[in-house]
């Protein structure tokens, strides 16, 4: 799949891909130079591709605008609308460094899976082992295992009080040519998408928030880049409990 | 011709320095904001229109674009890019956002008919720089294969998604993806975009 993301670049900037793929890609920029490189200079292109339709819109916009504008307060400078990459300070390797030790205790007790993920491809890394120590903090951590070698093993580990699963694997066989793996939080009321799961290299790890309206997580094969609800049944399912 | 399409190629935003006028509008300055409106608004609406294309839906994203530069110029960093790119890729993007939701499909179709007879905006005329721009941008588009140039142009213009694309050209999604980066590619070299 990682080919793939990066081939993703030109639908990114036209804003041609879903939602969810548009977070995984966004994910893949933060730890990809060339890729964000790449982005930029694409945009610009395609700037030039709206700005070749320019027409004026009727005058009045302009006082509709300004109006609003009056009674509009504007954002302090500070933090940045996007989420920049953020540099590779020593606390953060620090914090990635402590993380990693938790992760190797814990693994000694629940396998060796959760260490596997950690290592998968940095994307977001330390996001993610934040999520786990939040999950082992809370006080009501579970690990759950499902699948097998034809589907594929995943370990949830999750948290109700802390609301959030994560989902890792080691050894996720990738999805079939034209499909994507995504995420299901299925509870009474709604089946909601939780992303994406694009192992590389057999590896990949999903953190599914929100999951108290969640009876279960489940996993479905769909059609590449996702669907809005599932289309087809779960091959693994996760209770929440 | 070819100095005067340097000079356009230069500074697609023509005319004031935008970065310096994103500065002021930062501090609060509505006359600022007034001056990048008026550098902005013709490429930002004529984006927006060609993706949503019911005029009145147009304005309001349009608006809602304006409006969120004004909100967010302290957080504008010219390392990210002009101003131009800045707003257009925001404007495109709240113009797909704004034909993706079903409500805003539905009301499209019942605005489409009566609005279609008379499409007063249609015929004004475009602003020099915007002309230049646009026989570049054409000629550049001549340089993409058919099947980069019709991907590019239902994606970018249509707001339709590579999925979409792929069916509507009845072409695998993995072509399709590859044709969308590499036609951006050559149109960015064609246009000597640094």
């Amino acid at each position: 799949m990682n080919a793939d993301v990066h081939a993703l670049t030109g639908a990114y900037v036209l804003d041609a891909v879903s939602t969810d793929e548009r977070q995984v890609f966004e994910r893949h920029l933060t730890d990809c130079d060339a890729c964000r490189q790449e982005v930029a200079e694409l945009r610009e292109t395609a700037t030039r591709l709206g700005a070749a339709v320019a027409s004026p819109p009727p005058p009045r916009l302009k006082d509709s605008v300004m109006a609003q504008i009056r009674v509009t307060r504007q954002l302090p400078p500070e933090a940045p609308v996007v989420p920049l990459r953020r540099p590779r300070s020593p606390w953060a390797l620090r914090l990635s460094a402590a993380a990693a030790v938790v992760l190797l205790v814990v693994s000694g007790v629940l396998g060796v899976l959760l260490v596997q993920a950690r290592q998968s491809d940095g994307t977001g890394a330390d996001a993610q082992a934040a999520a786990i120590a939040d999950i082992l903090r809370s006080g009501d951590a579970q690990v759950v295992n499902q699948g097998d070698a034809s589907t594929g093993r995943m370990t949830a580990l999750m948290s109700k009080s802390a609301n959030r699963m994560l989902l890792l694997t080691g050894d996720m066989p990738n999805a079939p040519s034209g499909k994507d793996y995504q995420a299901w939080t299925i509870g009474e009321e709604a089946t909601k998408s939780a992303g994406l799961i694009q192992p590389q290299g057999g590896k990949a790890a999903l953190e599914v928030a929100g999951i108290d309206a969640a009876q279960q997580v489940g996993i479905t094969l769909e059609p590449e880049g996702g669907s809005d609800q599932p289309t087809q049944q779960p091959i693994m399912t996760f209770e929440v409990t | 011709m070819g100095e005067r399409v340097r000079r356009v190629r230069e500074e697609p935003g023509a005319g004031p320095d935008t970065a310096e006028l994103m500065r002021h509008v930062a501090r609060g300055d509505e006359s600022a904001f007034e001056r990048l409106y008026d550098v902005l608004i013709a490429p930002i609406y004529g984006a927006i229109r060609r993706v949503v294309r019911d005029p009145a839906q147009s304005e309001e994203v349009a608006q809602e674009v304006m409006v969120e530069l004004w909100r967010t110029a302290a957080r504008y960093s010219p390392e990210r890019g002009s101003v131009m790119t800045f707003a257009m890729t925001l404007a495109h993007r709240r113009a797909v956002d704004r034909v993706r939701s079903a409500q805003a499909a539905a009301d499209r179709e019942e605005h489409v008919g009566r609005r279609e007879a008379a499409r007063p905006f249609d015929e004004v005329a475009e602003q020099v720089t915007a002309r230049f721009e646009q026989e570049q941008v054409r000629r550049c588009l001549g340089t993409l294969t058919e099947l980069q140039r019709e991907s590019v142009v239902l994606a970018y213009y249509g707001g339709r998604t590579y999925k979409e694309v792929g069916e509507l050209l009845d072409t695998p999604l993995g072509t399709i993806k590859t044709r969308l980066r590499d036609g951006l590619i050559r149109l960015r070299d064609c246009l000597g975009v640094a």
